[in-house]
């Protein structure tokens, strides 16, 4: 789901990074406002769990590979903004240090990944919360939404920007892009995000916890 | 709380090699041979894109072990993100002060 530079039209990357730099300020002042000496290493650890839970490539028939992404995780336990906040800051090292996902197209993969993966994750946690698995449903849910919103930013691009019907950036079409990347991730990767998310948020929650709401937004 | 945090991170640290099992790129994260292959043509946005070059490309530190350089690339992750954080704390509260 790292969309790497050049698949994006500068139009698209100018729109991206517009909707996303009001966000990550506003999302910068509410983490001001969680972190302190307590949480300061338990959201430090959770971000590291999204980098490394990202590294974990697993194969699926048909040549390509996937991962999980963990934002839905840090949503459920500090709130959907600390997590588009977190995995943003992964993303970005990703970009940055290891080349993964461009750095043009950094807005674009923040918005799926980050952002629309903590808050569809979180307020999907929020209307099944009594629900035993409703951290399975959140992560997947999250993650889904996340490739969605990739395979559209995608899949627009040989619609509007093409040269005598020569794609100029990203060239596979809408129906290609959800089918190959919204189904591989209902099927494949959002269980993945769904086991991780109800596993680890159950255990890190321990028992005590189990039925309570979700961290305040 | 946090040293349930600590273990699942420490047992997923642990595990990070199963991460190379894969040989399969990513959904559209191909090479430039796979679109000149399915499509006789390299998009010109893709053909020109203008990145920076990372340190560590895909994970892979050259010379290095493919099993250790992703134990490192995991490590320098993890050490650059804790250290995000810690200065993020500080500026923030700096700035927080000033406001006030």
């Amino acid at each position: 789901m790292h969309i790497p530079d050049g698949y994006l039209s500068p139009t698209t990357v100018i729109a991206t990074y517009s909707i996303a730099i009001p966000l990550w300020v506003y999302g910068l002042k509410h983490l001001k406002t969680v972190l302190d000496e307590e949480t300061l290493p338990l959201i430090g650890a959770l971000t590291a769990m999204s980098f490394i839970v990202m590294m974990f490539n697993i194969p699926i028939p048909g040549g390509t590979s996937g991962h999980a992404v963990g934002a839905v995780l840090i949503a459920l336990l500090f709130g959907p903004w600390v997590g588009f906040i977190s995995v943003s800051l992964v993303l970005l090292l990703q970009a940055v240090i290891f080349g993964d996902g461009g750095i043009s197209t950094f807005a674009a993969n923040a918005l799926g990944m980050a952002f629309l993966g903590s808050f569809g994750g979180y307020y999907t946690y929020r209307v099944l919360h009594q629900w035993k698995f409703a951290p399975f449903v959140a992560g997947w849910m999250g993650v889904v939404l996340s490739a969605l919103f990739i395979a559209i930013v995608l899949g627009i691009q040989p619609l509007f920007w093409t040269q005598k019907g020569i794609p100029l950036y990203f060239p596979f079409d809408l129906r290609t892009t959800i089918t190959a990347l919204v189904g591989s991730h209902m099927i494949a990767f959002g269980i993945v995000e769904g086991i991780f998310t109800q596993l680890v948020y159950g255990y890190v929650k321990g028992k005590d916890q189990e039925g309570k709401a979700g961290h305040e937004a | 709380m946090k040293r349930r945090v600590y273990i699942v991170l420490a047992v997923m640290i642990v595990l990070v090699p199963l991460g190379l099992l894969s040989e399969s790129p990513a959904w559209g994260e191909w090479e430039d041979a796979y679109y000149q292959k399915v499509l006789g043509f390299l998009p010109e946005g893709i053909n020109h894109a203008k990145g920076i070059s990372p340190l560590i490309p895909d994970y892979t530190i050259s010379r290095v072990n493919e099993t250790v350089g992703y134990y490192l690339s995991a490590l320098i992750g993890l050490v650059l993100i804790f250290l995000i954080y810690y200065l993020l704390a500080k500026l923030l509260r700096r700035r927080g002060k000033d406001a006030s």
